[in-house]
């Protein structure tokens, strides 16, 4: 059932979401296969702990790894942000999406603290 | 002995009030060309006057009897009864406010076509002639000009079940990528403008039931493909 005359104009502001989504995908795509192909090449025993740990430690990879997370929680934002507004249609809307951002961006410095944090 | 037809039809008279029902009919098979319009007026004009449902130019161009056939949307009058399975479950569009049977209220669906401004709009002075348009710019409208508005796409897209108070749907952006596309059209900037919302037009999320629905073949989620890729085009 639909409302008429619920015209609000125009928010001016879908495309920057669009815009992150994709961009955020792009990096996921990208970078997310290679902690799988770390995991593996651990599981194979090419690559024992200390090597495991040097290679977390080094610059490039703690890097990698804050693109990777900033891309996964502003891509994990987004798309929660979007389903809730497909199926949440009260003031509830808000408070998820306010709850998810405040979760996201909780995790998210965690993450970034322990990933710049390790080894001191 | 003639073969028959088994239909199973949504009635609803808010009139009489009641809740709505599926009414039973059987309807005689005229020959291989008999489309479900030409069992609906069958039931129309032998079995039962009351029976409510819009038609016009029983072809496929006037866009009126726009229905959902089987769960799936369609023009009755040019799907043919052969291919469907039986009974045939004739139903009002989904999610529009029910008239009366299978007549449904287009008002909103035809309000957000208006807000889309779908007619030539020019800035520059007007040629002594016609605005000129080369065969190519021409077949750019390919693909969009053949849209009948007859609601099959916008009422089997989800998006807009759930926001279409502010999701304007897949038959009215394909329109407002028409003008878009339309080399003669000078408002293409504001047309982008007015556009550019979460709702309006980001709603869509590429379901594409618009396409398997539309009885002409068009595809809506191309266009509205289109209209993000030219909004990306003019931020980056």
């Amino acid at each position: 059932m639909v409302n008429k005359n619920h015209d609000l104009g125009t928010a001016h502001s879908g495309f920057n979401e669009w815009y992150w989504q994709r961009l955020s995908a792009v990096v996921l795509a990208v970078l997310l296969p290679g902690t799988f192909i770390l995991l593996w090449t651990v599981y194979l025993g090419d690559l024992n702990q200390f090597e495991l740990l040097d290679w977390i430690d080094s610059f490039v990879s703690r890097l990698l790894h804050t693109l990777l997370i900033v891309a996964l929680i502003v891509h994990a934002y987004i798309g929660l942000k979007v389903m809730i507004e497909d199926y949440v249609h009260t003031g509830l809307r808000i408070v998820l999406i306010a709850g998810i951002l405040v979760m996201m961006s909780l995790f998210g410095i965690w993450w970034l603290a322990l990933i710049w944090a390790w080894g001191g | 002995m003639t073969e028959t037809i088994k239909l199973s039809v949504f009635r609803y008279d808010p009139e009489k009030g009641g809740k709505p029902s599926m009414q039973a009919y059987e309807v005689p098979f005229s020959g291989a060309g008999m489309k479900l319009l030409d069992a609906l007026n069958y039931i129309k004009w032998h079995l039962d006057g009351t029976l409510t449902y819009r038609r016009s130019c029983g072809e496929g161009v006037c866009g009126s009897d726009g229905l959902n056939i089987n769960g799936v949307n369609g023009l009755a009058c040019i799907t043919p009864i052969a291919g469907l399975k039986q009974p045939i479950h004739v139903r009002p569009l989904p999610s529009m406010e029910v008239i009366r049977d299978l007549v449904v209220d287009m008002d909103h669906f035809f309000d957000q076509y208006r807000q889309i401004k779908p007619w030539l709009q020019t800035y520059s002075p007007a040629p002594e002639h016609e605005r000129l348009q080369s065969p190519e710019e021409r077949a750019e409208l390919d693909g969009a000009y053949e849209c009948i508005m007859c609601g099959c796409c916008t009422t089997s897209c989800p998006s807009w079940w759930w926001n279409g108070d502010r999701f304007l749907g897949p038959a009215t952006l394909l329109q407002a990528d028409r003008w878009i596309k339309d080399s003669r059209d000078e408002a293409t900037g504001e047309r982008l403008d007015q556009l550019e919302d979460a709702f309006k037009l980001y709603r869509c999320h590429q379901i594409m039931n618009c396409m398997e629905a539309c009885p002409k073949g068009l595809n809506p989620t191309k266009a509205i493909n289109h209209i993000k890729r030219t909004l990306l085009n003019r931020k980056s």
